[in-house]
């Protein structure tokens, strides 16, 4: 039974992991700016590739391959203190205060300008770099053979799900999140530099969608489309979890990796309705998500 | 032009002028594409029916529509067709053209879906220098694109449409398909299998959740089943085509333990199976068959005694290939300009342009010389027997073709960096195909044993 139940448990995990990372910058950054980035998806798969290119010149110039784990935190690093700032500052402050339509539209215009810019930067044919994949070998759980960078990858998620508390709850920055979240023009009344933090957490928001698709590359392939996909099942983990709340996407990411893995082992013809067959039934029972609340605004 | 194809220009005309007339009452969107859609096919339609005598003449140009994947996960199978298209395009015109009419392709991405690929069949078969398609390489394009062949009578040429079901009803006029289908192609791997794994009893399926994944695990099934009724299918994964990760299909693959994993995984999908599944053991534990793992051969370190094969007879490295200098040649012109040999999309792709010519010569021989219409040159290629890069092409009498199939497995050499196709098999074209207009399911369940041991062994075709 345990040789059943084992595999299954840790394919749940580490499909949540993946998962995780690329819909809790989503909803941190609704949180915040109460903006539903469209383009997310996009920066999830700029990462990627920005990773694998810099994976790829390591193992070209032949340095210390061990470089290519340090590649992966600061391609997205780089990615966010770019396009975070950029993004921001250029073209979602000015829908701030405007109807939701308004900010998808201009978000999805974005998406479509970051889908072709991937396309001229990096051609159409798909990337793989799989250096960091094969630097940590392998471990055999319940006769079933598994990376350890699966494993590796289930540790990051647990790892950012408790430094975004610890930053939200036991920091200076997190406690002028907190007080935006709670009440923008107050906040803007004792001083609070508003657009500061809408800088900052749009661009936190930018390296964990980059991060997710760094983290991503050594065990999956990146090619054109990544960035709707991505999207899509980001959407549906932020509905699932309650928009706008980090421990609801970390759930949420459980429920959906969970019902992908039960579909690939019970009935597989089901496996690409799951995740959303899931939400269904989250949305039928609590309409606002397991975490969400028609009023009430946390983080 | 017949009466048939004039009461669709008006049927198609009416239509759009009547949802044009709607338009003031809140159209939705989907039905103003509807309304573009239905002029430009009536366009279509009345320039092809205003074209054919002026077809007769010599063209400044010969228009080629070729249709093909050059972005997204699919452009790794797809951009090896259009470079070989390229490539072959330059020699015929090197060589002084089709009938002295240089040639001039048209590139479509079937990566922006159905009903775009479509549009651009339409569009380009308004253009009277396009005579001929070369469409598609996704079965679900070939299928969306047949019965538009048919209407418009434009002569379309299936590269490497594989579903069985595109000629299935025998009816097929300007439809051709100078390669196997997925029936041959697929028992191909059940005869090989019985033949180096006798003792096989479980077997595990990871194809792509479209017409060709389905299809083929259908006929693979069906074969196997026939040949070797106690064999227990204990897996049957059908991701999504396009998905960048298989984690959990290989977890789901390891649990099963199968004697044999089959998959028609194919482009970037089948290079990110492979590079996922090798490390976490599963080319150790089983069996496995590629049905397309020639293709990858050159980009992914594939291990020895995998079961792969061309889906027809395109490998560059078949004895029969290798006998014809013009293959070597091709192969060779392919390496110094893309950087790699050529792999069988390629071949494919080169034997659709060799059946084009030839199609064109043969009509022109018949009509005394002079330049054919669209109608004379699907006449030309019915019944036709090409020869190609690496065999023959039969064009039977519903459209279809008779190609051989060649399965091997890898194994690396001493003389190549890369692994080759080793113990190779060839099949005849026709031992594996049921008649024309037979289904083919029932005509699987009708193959005994004997059928199999009749048939050459692995390790025979040197």
């Amino acid at each position: 039974m345990s040789n059943a139940i084992i595999p299954l448990l840790l394919d749940s995990l580490a499909s949540a992991a993946l998962i995780f990372f690329a819909a809790v910058g989503l909803t941190l950054v609704f949180s915040v700016l109460r903006v539903l980035n469209v383009a997310h998806g996009s920066l999830y798969s700029i990462g990627g590739y920005v990773a694998a290119s810099i994976c790829l010149f390591i193992a070209s110039r032949q340095l210390n391959p061990y470089l290519s784990f340090l590649a992966l935190l600061f391609s997205a690093v780089g990615v966010a203190a770019i396009f975070g700032p950029l993004i921001e500052r250029g073209l979602v402050r000015w829908t701030y205060g405007k109807s939701e339509a308004v900010q998808i539209l201009i978000t999805f215009g974005l998406f479509l300008i970051l889908e072709d810019l991937q396309r001229v930067i990096f051609g159409v044919q798909s990337f793989y770099e799989d250096a960091p994949m094969r630097l940590l070998g392998t471990t055999s759980i319940g006769g079933v053979v598994y990376l350890n960078y699966q494993i590796l990858l289930i540790a990051m998620a647990l790892l950012v799900v408790v430094g975004l508390r610890l930053l939200i709850n036991h920091t200076r920055l997190g406690r002028l999140i907190t007080a935006v979240v709670a009440d923008r023009e107050m906040a803007q009344s004792i001083g609070i530099d508003t657009n500061r933090i809408f800088i900052l957490a749009f661009s936190l928001g930018v390296f964990l969608a980059a991060l997710g698709g760094a983290l991503a590359t050594p065990t999956s392939g990146i090619a054109p489309g990544l960035g709707a996909d991505t999207m899509v099942l980001a959407f549906a983990v932020a509905a699932i979890g309650g928009l706008g709340r980090i421990e609801g996407a970390a759930l949420a990411s459980l429920i959906v990796g969970l019902a992908r893995v039960l579909a690939i082992y019970l009935a597989p013809s089901l496996d690409a309705v799951a995740p959303y067959a899931a939400m269904l039934v989250v949305l039928l029972i609590r309409p606002y998500g397991l975490f969400g609340s028609v009023t009430a605004r946390r983080i | 032009m017949t009466s048939r194809g004039m009461s669709i220009i008006v049927a198609r005309c009416l239509s759009s002028f009547e949802r044009l007339f709607r338009l003031d009452r809140g159209l939705p969107r989907s039905n103003v594409r509807l309304v573009v859609d239905g002029l430009a096919g009536a366009l279509a339609i009345g320039i092809v029916a205003a074209t054919p005598v002026a077809a007769q003449e010599k063209p400044s140009t010969l228009g080629l529509g070729i249709f093909t994947f050059t972005s997204g996960p699919a452009a790794a199978y797809g951009m090896p067709g259009k470079n070989a298209a390229d490539l072959m395009i330059d020699e015929i015109n090197a060589k002084g053209g089709i009938g002295g009419v240089p040639v001039s392709a048209t590139y479509v991405d079937e990566a922006q879906g159905a009903q775009g690929v479509i549009a651009e069949y339409r569009r380009l078969a308004g253009d009277a220098k396009n005579q001929v398609m070369i469409a598609a390489l996704s079965s679900a394009n070939c299928l969306a694109l047949a019965p538009l062949a048919e209407q418009l009578e434009v002569p379309t040429v299936g590269w490497n449409c594989d579903t069985h079901q595109l000629l299935m009803d025998g009816k097929s006029k300007y439809v051709f398909r100078p390669s196997g289908n997925t029936v041959p192609e697929f028992i191909a791997y059940a005869i090989y299998l019985l033949d180096r794994k006798p003792d096989v009893k479980t077997v595990a399926i990871i194809n792509p959740d479209y017409a060709f994944g389905h299809d083929a695990a259908k006929i693979f099934t069906a074969a196997l089943k026939a040949l070797k009724p106690d064999v227990e299918i204990v897996a049957e994964l059908y991701p999504k085509l396009g998905s960048p990760n298989y984690q959990t299909e290989i977890s789901r693959l390891s649990t099963a333990r199968p004697d044999v994993v089959f998959s028609n995984l194919w482009g970037a999908d089948l290079e990110n199976f492979v590079r996922q599944a090798a490390p976490r053991g599963i080319f150790t534990s089983s069996q496995v068959i590629l049905a397309l793992g020639e293709t990858v051969l050159q980009r992914v370190p594939l291990p020895d005694g995998v079961i792969v094969g061309v889906l027809g007879d395109g490998w560059w490295m078949s004895p029969d290939a290798k006998a014809k200098p013009e293959t070597v040649k091709f192969a060779e012109a392919y390496k110094a300009r893309f950087g790699e040999y050529p792999v069988f999309p390629s071949i494919k792709m080169a034997n659709a342009l060799i059946y084009v010519k030839a199609a064109y010569d043969t009509a022109m021989q018949k009509n005394g010389g002079k330049w054919p219409t669209r109608a004379e040159l699907a006449a030309a290629m019915k019944g036709s027997k090409v020869e190609t890069l690496t065999g023959t092409a039969q064009t039977r009498a519903d459209n279809d073709g008779l190609v051989d199939q060649i399965v091997g497995v890898t194994i690396k050499t001493p003389a190549q960096q890369l692994p080759m196709i080793g113990d190779m098999v060839r099949y005849k074209g026709d031992s594996l195909m049921p008649q024309a207009g037979q289904d083919p399911l029932a005509w699987i369940a009708t193959l005994k044993p004997e059928f199999a041991k009749s048939l050459p062994k692995p390790g025979s075709y040197k």
